[in-house]
């Protein structure tokens, strides 16, 4: 399980600290990886989570695509699950997440296919990643780079390298975190240090849970950039979000077949 | 003898008639030849495509599940395989190994997802038998020389290189010497990348060459982050490809016999395995998969299959339309020739000779028109093959196995076409010929008068 800071103090305090640092006061590798479990601590949300966010695919050379989808999480045991609800002819198609193990149910067959955790969700620029929780202190290390300039925002710069045995698909991510604590953009790296996408975060939305006894943070948009396939991006935009929990047997294989009789 | 002088001065008086006959016979076996010769042609352009570009004759593939949802084709301790592969068949020829992936290749222009084999060029002597370079004008829009050659297949031996086929060429806009990057995931499911060069550009194969490219094994190695000793299959070719079955049996009993953890034999190509059956299977770890030629060409077979059931159904109903025409101008022919019967009956000839007589007008009829269809179709073949035309339609190229018309007229192929409508023939003439020989001479004189 995760290591969460003990209490919201903890968690203004590291912000502070880093967030209002002057360029010459270099955080410490210590304050690093506290300052991405912040991240982490600050969408984390103890309970059930449910959203429901229309994705647009735009591929150079073919025609714009676009998806509704709602998507369910249970944080407590890593469970996920998308459903596709629009258009018509993707409706009752999605994913669910199990034990680390992610299925893919295709309703026009009616078959469990299984998938990698880096599958492409529904063919777009968008991963499991994109609709899970943040998990960046438990996949990644993260060294700080520096403090920099984002259009108008002061960000901090920061690498992260993959930790071994990890399952994630960018071995290198940069992240360019803005002065609240929510990352304004994020660099998917390649092993060979190749440039893969660039992820915009515009936009986030405070939702008080219940569970957690506090804020929770959802990016509202994100945009997904395809760096070497110059032309392709995504846009993913969280219309709502839930945070009362949800039903026990939600997470089945039977409720997501349900959905497409 | 004399039957068959009769025969031959009846054909030679009814001259019209056998000129109407023997030109509809002469067309239908031309056709048929024609047929056959690009039946032939497909299958030897695909036993040439699948046994260089995509398999040997025998291969030693495998699947590797690090984990029950990551299929990989590899295989481990490719050394020791080949070692034992050498010891249990003795008709090898040559034994190389491909390491394989697929990734998405992209260009300033576009990108294609694609199979990616990495081969040592020194080992590749079959493959690169098959291969030819490109025209210009076969993957460039409006070349400045369209019949310029640029390239060579010897610079895959230099890092970084990549070979394409033309379609694969036309499709991201590139010529040789221009950088691509191809992107993929390693055995742990990250993302990577190489840039490489295009060293070279083959003529198309067919559907075949349409999943293949060819890069350096280190490219791979790298692309990949693989192990020593780690590859995707070894690939066997033998003396003789026509003991490909009896050769994988021996492999299989033997890697039995070893305790090595075997794939079930499944007479599908790799990649329907890798992305069908092996993701649902919820073991982890290795298993070798020993297959033919013909398992990993088995979806382009169909393709024969159909077009032998497109050419026999013609055929089928072009011989319907030969016996309808050649009894009804044979009836109508005994019913002329009445008054001769009933002379040669009263003259002594037998019924079985009458029936004879007719059976051989229609038979060496048949001979000569099929013999004379037979000869001109695979001459026409030969002269069809021999100009190497350019096929620009993708779909019938996908349909042809190359990008050229390939026909093969097989000795074999015209003797059976020349036969079989020559049979349909006197098959055709029979119950004319039986109506002749039960004309009763005095009805045949009283006919006369």
């Amino acid at each position: 399980m995760k290591t969460r800071l003990s209490g919201r103090f903890a968690v203004v305090a590291v912000l502070a600290s880093i967030f209002a640092g002057s360029a010459s006061a270099q955080p410490t590798d210590a304050e690093v990886t506290a300052m991405i479990k912040v991240i982490d601590d600050r969408q984390e949300n103890s309970g059930d989570y449910r959203s429901i966010a229309y994705l647009e695919q735009k591929e150079k050379g073919k025609a714009d695509v676009a998806f509704e989808v709602e998507f369910f999480r249970r944080d407590a045991d890593d469970k996920l699950m998308i459903l596709f609800t629009k258009p018509k002819n993707e409706a009752g198609k999605g994913y669910l997440r199990l034990d680390k193990n992610l299925f893919l149910y295709d309703p026009t067959v009616g078959k469990w296919e299984r998938r990698t955790e880096r599958e492409r969700i529904g063919g777009t620029s968008s991963n499991r990643q994109d609709f899970d929780e943040s998990r960046l202190s438990e996949e990644y290390a993260a060294k700080f780079v520096a403090m920099e300039k984002l259009g108008k925002f002061a960000v901090t710069h920061l690498t992260l390298s993959a930790k071994p045995d990890v399952d994630v698909a960018f071995p290198t991510v940069e992240l360019y975190v803005g002065p609240d604590g929510n990352v304004l953009k994020r660099e998917d790296k390649a092993l060979s240090g190749k440039l893969q996408r660039t992820t915009y975060y515009p936009k986030w939305n405070k939702v008080y849970s219940e569970s957690k006894k506090g804020d929770v943070y959802v990016p509202a948009e994100i945009r997904i950039f395809d760096e070497v396939l110059k032309g392709n991006s995504t846009v993913m935009i969280i219309k709502t979000t839930d945070l009362r929990p949800l039903d026990a047997n939600l997470f089945t294989k039977a409720w997501l077949e349900s959905k497409s009789r | 003898m004399i039957i068959l002088d009769i025969a031959r001065n009846n054909l030679l008086a009814s001259r019209r008639r056998t000129l109407f006959l023997g030109s509809a016979l002469f067309l239908v076996t031309l056709f048929f030849t024609v047929l056959l010769a690009l039946t032939a042609g497909i299958t030897d352009s695909l036993v040439r495509a699948a046994t260089s570009v995509s398999s040997g004759h025998v291969n030693i593939g495998g699947f590797y599940k690090s984990a029950p949802a990551d299929s990989q084709n590899l295989v481990q301790n490719v050394a020791q395989l080949k070692k034992e592969a050498r010891e249990v068949l003795p008709d090898v020829v040559n034994i190389v190994d491909r390491l394989r992936g697929w990734g998405t290749i992209v260009s300033d222009f576009g990108s294609i997802k694609n199979g990616i084999n990495g081969i040592d060029y020194d080992e590749e002597k079959e493959l690169f038998s098959v291969l030819q370079l490109a025209k210009a004008s076969e993957y460039q829009e409006a070349p400045a020389d369209p019949n310029l050659v640029k390239g060579n297949f010897a610079d895959l031996k230099n890092p970084g290189a990549i070979i394409l086929f033309a379609a694969q060429a036309k499709k991201l806009k590139v010529d040789v010497g221009d950088t691509l990057t191809v992107r993929s995931t390693t055995v742990t499911g990250q993302v990577n990348t190489a840039d490489v060069n295009v060293v070279a550009v083959a003529r198309d194969l067919g559907l075949l060459s349409g999943f293949a490219l060819f890069v350096p094994k280190q490219t791979m190695i790298e692309l990949y982050r693989l192990k020593p000793d780690v590859s995707g299959v070894i690939q066997i070719y033998l003396k003789d490809m026509g003991r490909s079955v009896e050769a994988m049996n021996d492999l299989r009993a033997h890697f039995a016999k070893q305790g090595y953890a075997q794939f079930e034999h499944d007479s599908k190509p790799f990649f329907i395995k890798l992305l069908q059956t092996v993701p649902g299977e919820d073991w982890t770890g290795a298993k070798l998969d020993v297959t033919t030629w013909e398992d990993e060409s088995s979806f382009l077979t169909q393709i024969i299959t159909g077009l032998r059931a497109v050419t026999f159904a013609l055929v089928m109903l072009l011989a319907i339309v030969i016996v309808i025409g050649i009894s009804n101008t044979m009836t109508i022919a005994v019913r002329e020739r009445t008054k001769e019967i009933g002379t040669l009956r009263a003259i002594g000839m037998r019924r079985s000779s009458v029936l004879a007589l007719f059976m051989l007008e229609a038979v060496i009829l048949g001979i000569v028109a099929t013999g004379l269809g037979g000869l001109v179709g695979a001459g026409l073949s030969l002269a069809v093959d021999a100009a190497h035309i350019h096929v620009d339609v993708e779909a019938m190229r996908v349909v042809l196995l190359s990008d050229t018309l390939h026909l093969v007229p097989r000795f074999g192929d015209v003797v059976a076409a020349v036969l079989s409508l020559t049979f349909v023939c006197g098959a055709a003439a029979f119950f004319p010929s039986l109506r002749a020989a039960r004309i009763a001479p005095v009805t045949a004189m009283q006919s006369a008068e």
